[in-house]
C-alpha cells in the first residue's frame, strides 16, 4: 500500500517535471530586453563605415546595425532568394511594365539617428551617386559597385515616400542587388565622406564611440522604426587582430558572437569540446576560392592549358586539406542546398577536376601534352598569393597538385597593397583568388567577375558568346528557365577555365547559446543587423 | 760573421714552451673551462649540421602537402606531427634551420662586418669624422631593432635578401660602436705609436695592426647578435614580413594557423617555438663563453 | 654640468633631425601606399580615382615639400592626420601612450626585480650549481620569441581555466584585480625576458667589484657577508645597472610590439603595426619619433644620472 502511494507521487512528481520541461522551452523562447553582446572582429574598420566605398566585410558587417536597406534578405531565414526579401525602409514595392521598373513606397514614420527625416530624396541621393549618374549629388571616392546599377536608366522620386528605377532593359535580379548589405541608404544631408569616421544611419544602433583599433561600441536606436525592437541595449564590436587569442576569447566567454565566415571546421571541433553548449551554425559563405590565371599572356591564353590546371587540381583534396573538410564542391555561383542557382552533384561531378584524382590528372597531362608541355619541357609558372594565410594555404596546395602533372609553380608573396594593381594591370600569370558574393545573384557575380572590361575580372576574360549569354539570363522572366540558363553558364565557364573554382567555403558560425534569434545565412554579407537578437542571460 | 738571432738554436723544453697549443687541446681547455658553452657550442653545432644537410635529414618533402593527414599528432611516420595542410613538421623544422641559420649567419655577419669596418675607422681617425660618424649611427641606433627592421622590410619587400638586409641594418651601429670602443683603447698603445712614428701609413696601421686585435670583440659581438637575429627574423616572419613562402620559417610556422589549431594540434605551437628558443639560447651560450674566453675586459659590457 | 647638458641636448635634437629623415625616406621606398591600401579594400585599382584621393590627401605634392610640412607642422604640435582615419594623428594617439608606458614601465620592474637579486646570487655564488641554474634560467627567457611565450601563455590559460585575461582595457578604477592581470601577465612575459640582460650586468658589476680590494679589506675585518654586498658592493655595482635599464627600455620596444598584440592590449605598438601595414604614414612617422625621443631622452636622462652617481665622469671629458 505504501508503495503505491510512493510510485503515484513520484510518478506525478515525474509528469510535473516532463510537463514543466516541455513547457518551459515555450515560454523561455518569448525574446527579453536588454543586456548587450560582444561581437567579434579581426581587424579594425577599413574604412569606417563608408561600406559604399569598399568591398570587404570588415567594413560591411560591423556596419550593419548602424544602417538600413530599401529591401533586405530576411534576417531570420538561413536561404536566400527572392522569395525572402523583405521590406525594411520600403513598406511595399511592385514590378512595373515587365520587370522594366521597380516602385517604392517608404515606410513614413523612420527618423536618421541624428533626428532628420528620411525621404525618397535620400534613396536617390544614394543610388544616383553609386550609379554615377550624371546629374548625381555626389561622388564616391572609391566605387566598387557601380556595375550594379548600370542598367538603372534613371531615379525618380516623385514624393517624399516613393521611389522609382527606372531600367534600360527588364532586370529582375535588380532587386536581388538592393538587398545586399552592400547596398545600404546613406542619408543625403550628410557628407558621404562622412562615413569613412562615423555613421548617420536608420538602422537599429547607433554608432557610440568608434575607439580606432579598438571597438566599436553601439547603443540602442530609440527611435527605431520598427517598435519594440531591438531587444537588446548595445553592441561591442571588438578587435582582435591575433587569431589565438580571437578564438580564446570566444571560448572563454569575452566574445559572444563570432565573425561570419571566421569559424572554420576545426576551430569548431575545438570549441565544441571545450564548451559543448557554444551554438554552431553551419551555412556557406557564398566566398570561393579560385584561380585566376591571366588569360591575356602565353601560356593561359591557350584555353587548353588553362583547362589542365584546372583538371589537376583535386577539389576534394584541396577541401581536406586547406580546410579540414570545411567546404564544399560549387561552381561559380554557390551549391545547392546553399545557394539558388547552383548546380547539382551530378552536375559537379562532370566538371573538370572534380571526378577521381588520378583520372583528372592524366587528362590534365593529355592536354598539356596537346599543348607542348612534357616533362622534358615543363612549364614553369609564378603563382601569385597574398601573405593572408587562407590564400597561402590554398596556394601551397595547388602548386604541390600542379607539380604533379609536370607544371613547375613557385609561390610568390603578394603584399596587400601590391595586389590588385598587379592583378587588375594583368602583370601575374597565376594567382590564387578569393571571390565573395554580396548577394546570390547572377548578374552581380557574371557582370563583376566575367565580364569584359570588368575591374573585378582579373583574367581579363572576354567572350562576346559569353555576354550574350549573360544578357539573356537577366533578362528573362521565367525562373525555371532563368535557373536552366545560369546552370549552362557555370558549366561554360569552368569549361573555359578564365578562373576555376576550386571550392566553395563554409562557415560553423559560433555564438554563446545566450545568444538567441541570431540566424545565420549562406552568405557572409548579409546578416547580422542585430535587430531581432535577444539574450537570454 | 756574427750570428744573427734568427739561427739560435732553442732547447726543446724552451721550444715545447713556446708552442702555440693544439687546436684541440684549446678545444678540450674550453669544453672543460666553460661547459655551459661548451654546451651551447655543441647545440649550435647540431643545428648547422642539420641545416647544411637539410636534405639528408629530412624524412619528407617539407613543402609538400597531403591531404590525407592533416593535423596529425607525433608517430612513426611524422615524427613531430604533421600540419592542417598535412605537411610534415620535422621536415618543415629541420628546413627552417637552414633559413633561420642562412638568414642569423648572414644579417649578424654583414651587419658586423660593415659596422666593424666603420667602427674601426671612425674609431681610429678620431677627432671630426669619429664625431660626425657616431651622430650619423646614434640615428640608426635611436630606432628601436625591430620597428627598423619592421619598416626596412616592408619598404623592400618580402624575399629572403632583402630580411637580411632588413635585419643587418639595425645591427650596424651596434657592431661599429663596440668596435670603436675597442679600438679606441687599442689605438693608444706603445707599439701604434712606435709604427706611426717610424712612419707606416694611417690605413696601414688600422688594418695590418689594429684590425687583428678587435678579433676577439669582433667575434663576440657576431656570435651575440646572432642569437638576436634569429629572433629577430622570427617576430618578422610571425608578423607576415619576413622570409616568404615557400621557404619554410619557424616564425611563420607559428603565426595564424598554428595559433588556430593549437588546441587540437599543440604540437603545431610547441617545436617551431622550441627550435627558435634552442637555437637563440645555444648562440647566447656560446657567445658569452667565447666573449668571456677572448676578451675579458668586455664582461662587464 | 651645464654646458654638458646643454651640448648634449642639442646633439639629441639633432639626432632626431636625422632620425625623421630616416624615417620619412624609408617609407616611401616601400612599395604601395594608401591609396593602394584603400583600393585594395574596393577590390579594384582605377588611375583617375587614384589621382583625385592622393591630391585629397596631399601625398600629390613633392616628397621635399611634404617632409618640410611634416616637419614644420610637427615643431608647433600638429602631428597631422592619419591617412586611414582622417582625423588628427594626436588625437589618436593620445589615449595609446599610457598603456604603452605602463606596459613598459612595469615590465622594467619585473626585470629589475628578477635580475638584480638573481645576479647578486649568482655573482655570491659564482660558478656553484646555483650560478649555473640561475644563469641557464635567465637565458632561457631571453631566447624564447617574446610571441611565443605570450602565445603559449593565452593558450594554456584558456586550455586549462577557460579564462584569459581581458581582450578589453580595463582602467585600474574600474576593476583593480583585472586590471593588475591585464597588465600584469605580459609585464611578467617581457619583463623575464630583459631580465637577462640586468642579470648578467648586475653579475659581472658585482664580481669586479668584490674582487676590488676594499671589499676584500672588509672580508678580511670579518664584516658579515650581507653587510660587505649590500653596503659596499652593491652601492658600486649600481653605475652599469642603471645604464643597462636605458639600453634595455629601447630593446624592450620590441618585446612590446609583439606583447600588446597577442595581449590585444590598446597600445603604442600594436597601433604601429597596423600603421605600417596601411602604409599610413603620418601615424608611423610620429610614433616612430615618440618612441626615438623617448629612448634618446631616457638615455641622456640615464647618461646624466651615471654623470651624477660617478664623480668621475662628471669632472672628467
Amino acid at each position: 500500500m505504501r508503495h503505491a502511494a510512493l510510485v503515484t507521487t513520484i510518478a506525478g512528481l515525474a509528469l510535473g517535471a516532463v510537463t514543466a520541461l516541455t513547457l518551459t522551452p515555450a515560454i523561455a523562447q518569448a525574446p527579453k530586453s536588454g543586456g548587450t553582446l560582444n561581437v567579434m572582429l579581426r581587424e579594425d574598420l577599413a574604412q569606417g563605415f563608408a561600406t559604399h566605398e569598399t568591398s570587404t566585410v570588415a567594413t560591411s558587417t560591423p556596419s550593419l546595425p548602424c544602417f538600413s536597406n530599401l529591401v533586405f534578405f530576411d534576417q531570420s531565414k538561413k536561404n536566400e532568394s527572392m522569395d525572402s526579401v523583405v521590406g525594411e525602409l520600403a513598406e511595399k514595392w511592385s514590378w512595373q511594365d515587365n520587370y522594366k521598373n521597380l516602385v517604392f513606397f517608404l515606410r513614413k514614420d523612420v527618423k536618421w539617428h541624428d533626428g532628420k527625416p528620411f525621404t525618397s530624396k535620400d534613396v536617390k541621393y544614394t543610388f544616383d551617386m553609386v550609379r554615377e549618374a550624371p546629374d548625381a549629388a555626389a561622388k564616391l571616392r572609391i566605387n566598387p559597385r557601380k556595375d550594379w546599377y548600370a542598367n538603372v536608366e534613371h531615379i525618380e522620386a516623385p514624393d517624399p515616400y516613393t521611389v522609382v528605377f527606372r531600367l534600360k532593359r527588364p532586370q529582375p535580379s535588380l532587386l536581388l542587388m538592393l538587398a545586399s548589405g552592400y547596398s545600404p541608404v546613406y542619408a543625403a544631408h550628410v557628407p558621404a565622406a562622412s562615413y569613412r569616421t562615423g555613421c548617420v544611419g536608420t538602422g537599429p544602433f547607433k554608432v557610440k564611440e568608434w575607439r580606432k583599433g579598438e571597438f566599436v561600441e553601439y547603443v540602442k536606436n530609440p527611435d527605431f522604426f520598427v517598435k519594440g525592437r531591438p531587444y537588446l541595449d548595445g553592441l561591442k564590436y571588438i578587435v582582435i587582430v591575433e587569431r589565438g587569442t580571437r578564438t580564446a576569447a570566444l571560448q572563454s566567454g569575452q566574445l559572444d558572437v563570432a565573425f561570419p565566415g571566421e569559424t572554420g571546421r576545426t576551430s569548431m571541433e575545438q570549441l565544441k569540446k571545450a564548451v559543448p553548449t557554444m551554438v554552431f551554425q553551419p551555412v556557406a559563405q557564398n566566398v570561393s576560392d579560385n584561380i585566376i590565371m591571366n588569360t591575356k599572356k602565353p601560356p593561359f591564353d591557350n584555353p587548353k592549358v588553362r583547362l589542365a590546371v584546372s583538371y589537376a587540381i583535386d577539389r576534394r583534396g584541396l577541401i581536406q586539406a586547406a580546410h579540414q573538410g570545411g567546404a564544399v564542391l560549387g561552381a561559380a555561383m554557390a551549391p545547392k542546398p546553399y545557394g539558388f542557382w547552383g548546380m547539382l552533384e551530378k552536375d559537379l561531378l562532370a566538371l573538370p577536376g572534380y571526378g577521381k584524382a588520378d583520372e583528372m590528372k592524366d587528362q590534365a597531362r593529355k592536354l598539356l601534352r596537346e599543348a607542348g608541355i612534357t616533362p622534358q619541357n615543363p612549364l614553369k609558372v609564378e603563382v601569385g598569393v597574398r601573405a593572408i594565410a587562407i590564400y597561402l594555404d590554398m596556394a601551397s596546395f595547388v602548386v604541390n597538385e600542379l607539380k604533379q602533372v609536370g607544371i613547375e609553380g613557385t609561390l610568390k608573396q603578394v603584399e596587400t597593397a601590391q595586389w590588385h594593381p598587379m592583378a587588375t594591370r594583368g602583370e601575374y600569370q597565376m594567382g590564387a583568388n578569393l571571390t565573395g558574393l554580396g548577394t546570390d545573384d547572377p548578374d552581380a557575380n557574371f557582370y563583376e567577375n566575367y565580364a569584359c572590361g570588368s575591374p573585378r575580372n582579373y583574367s581579363q576574360y572576354c567572350s562576346e558568346e559569353m555576354m550574350k549569354a549573360f544578357e539573356r539570363q537577366s533578362q528573362e522572366l521565367d525562373i525555371k528557365k532563368r535557373v536552366a540558363m545560369v546552370i549552362d553558364i557555370q558549366k561554360r565557364l569552368e569549361q573555359d577555365a578564365p578562373r576555376p573554382i576550386l571550392a566553395q567555403r563554409l562557415d560553423y558560425f559560433a555564438h554563446w547559446s545566450h545568444v538567441k534569434g541570431l540566424v545565420a545565412h549562406n552568405n557572409v554579407y548579409n546578416f547580422p543587423r542585430f535587430t531581432d537578437v535577444w539574450r537570454d542571460k | 760573421m756574427a750570428a744573427s738571432p734568427a739561427t739560435v738554436e732553442l732547447p726543446a723544453t724552451t721550444r715545447a714552451a713556446l708552442a702555440r697549443p693544439g687546436a684541440l687541446t684549446v678545444l678540450g681547455r674550453f669544453v672543460r673551462k666553460k661547459p655551459l658553452g661548451a654546451a651551447g657550442g655543441f647545440i649550435m653545432l647540431v643545428i648547422t649540421v642539420t641545416a647544411v644537410f637539410a636534405n639528408l635529414a629530412e624524412t619528407h618533402d617539407p613543402i609538400a602537402t597531403d591531404a590525407a593527414q592533416t593535423l596529425g599528432a607525433p608517430s612513426a611516420a611524422h615524427w613531430l606531427g604533421s600540419d592542417h595542410l598535412g605537411r610534415d613538421v620535422y621536415s618543415r623544422i629541420v628546413h627552417g634551420a637552414r633559413v633561420s641559420l642562412i638568414v642569423g649567419l648572414a644579417s649578424s655577419v654583414l651587419g658586423s662586418f660593415f659596422g666593424g669596418i666603420i667602427g674601426l675607422l671612425s674609431g681610429y681617425a678620431g677627432g671630426k669624422t669619429d664625431l660626425i660618424t657616431q651622430r650619423v649611427l646614434d640615428i640608426f641606433q635611436g630606432l628601436p631593432l625591430l620597428v627598423l627592421a619592421m619598416v626596412m622590410s616592408a619598404a623592400l619587400g618580402a624575399s629572403i635578401e632583402n630580411v637580411v638586409i632588413a635585419i643587418s641594418v639595425p645591427i650596424i651601429p651596434r657592431a661599429a660602436r663596440v668596435i670603436r670602443s675597442s679600438v679606441l683603447s687599442i689605438r693608444e698603445m706603445q707599439y701604434v705609436e712606435a709604427a706611426r712614428a717610424v712612419g707606416v701609413r694611417h690605413l696601414r696601421i688600422a688594418f695590418r695592426h689594429i684590425l687583428p686585435n678587435t678579433m676577439g670583440p669582433f667575434i663576440v659581438l657576431m656570435t651575440a647578435q646572432l642569437g638576436s637575429a634569429i629572433l629577430v627574423e622570427a617576430t618578422l616572419s610571425f608578423l607576415g614580413l619576413g622570409v616568404p613562402e615557400p621557404y619554410p620559417s619557424w616564425g611563420r610556422m607559428l603565426s595564424v594557423s598554428a595559433a588556430e589549431y593549437a588546441q587540437k594540434a599543440p604540437h603545431l605551437v610547441i617545436f617551431p617555438g622550441l627550435a627558435i628558443s634552442l637555437a637563440v639560447f645555444g648562440s647566447n651560450l656560446l657567445g658569452d663563453a667565447l666573449r668571456d674566453t677572448l676578451d675579458p675586459r668586455l664582461r662587464g659590457a | 654640468m651645464k654646458n654638458y647638458v646643454a651640448q648634449r641636448l642639442g646633439i639629441a635634437i639633432l639626432t632626431l633631425l636625422g632620425m625623421s629623415i630616416v624615417i620619412f625616406v624609408l617609407l616611401r621606398l616601400a612599395p604601395g601606399d594608401i591609396v593602394d591600401i584603400l583600393f585594395s579594400t574596393g577590390g579594384y585599382v582605377n588611375a583617375d580615382e587614384r589621382k583625385a584621393i592622393m591630391k585629397e590627401l596631399g601625398i600629390d605634392k613633392p616628397l621635399v615639400t611634404q617632409y618640410l610640412e611634416w616637419l614644420r607642422n610637427f615643431m608647433v604640435g600638429d602631428l597631422g592626420k592619419s591617412y586611414r582615419y582622417d582625423q588628427p594623428a594626436w588625437d589618436i594617439i593620445r589615449p595609446l601612450i599610457p598603456v604603452t608606458v605602463e606596459l613598459a614601465a612595469l615590465s622594467i620592474l619585473v626585470a629589475v626585480c628578477l635580475g638584480v637579486p638573481t645576479g647578486v646570487i649568482s655573482a655570491v655564488r659564482q660558478d656553484t650549481g646555483l650560478d649555473y641554474v640561475l644563469r641557464v634560467f635567465s637565458l632561457a627567457g631571453l631566447s624564447m620569441p617574446a610571441f611565443w611565450l605570450g602565445m603559449v601563455i593565452i593558450l594554456g590559460l584558456v586550455s586549462w581555466l577557460q579564462w584569459i585575461p581581458p581582450v578589453t582595457y580595463v582602467g585600474p578604477r574600474e576593476n583593480f584585480w583585472l586590471h593588475a592581470v591585464q597588465f600584469g601577465l605580459p609585464a611578467l612575459a617581457v619583463g623575464y625576458r630583459s631580465s637577462a640582460l640586468i642579470m648578467r650586468i648586475t653579475r659581472s658589476a658585482l664580481l669586479e667589484v668584490m674582487r676590488e680590494d676594499y671589499i676584500r679589506t672588509a672580508w678580511a675585518k670579518g664584516q658579515s657577508e650581507r653587510v660587505v654586498i649590500w653596503r659596499h658592493a652593491l652601492k658600486n655595482a649600481i653605475l652599469p645597472v642603471v645604464t643597462v635599464i636605458g639600453i634595455e627600455f629601447a630593446f624592450l620596444i620590441g618585446g612590446l610590439v609583439v606583447t600588446e598584440n597577442v595581449f590585444n592590449l590598446p597600445g603604442v605598438a600594436r597601433f604601429l603595426v597596423q600603421a605600417i601595414l596601411w602604409r599610413d604614414y603620418p601615424i608611423v612617422q610620429n610614433l616612430v619619433m615618440f618612441i626615438a625621443v623617448v629612448v634618446i631622452f631616457s638615455n641622456l636622462f640615464v647618461d646624466m644620472l651615471y654623470g651624477f652617481l660617478d664623480p668621475r665622469v662628471r669632472y672628467g671629458s
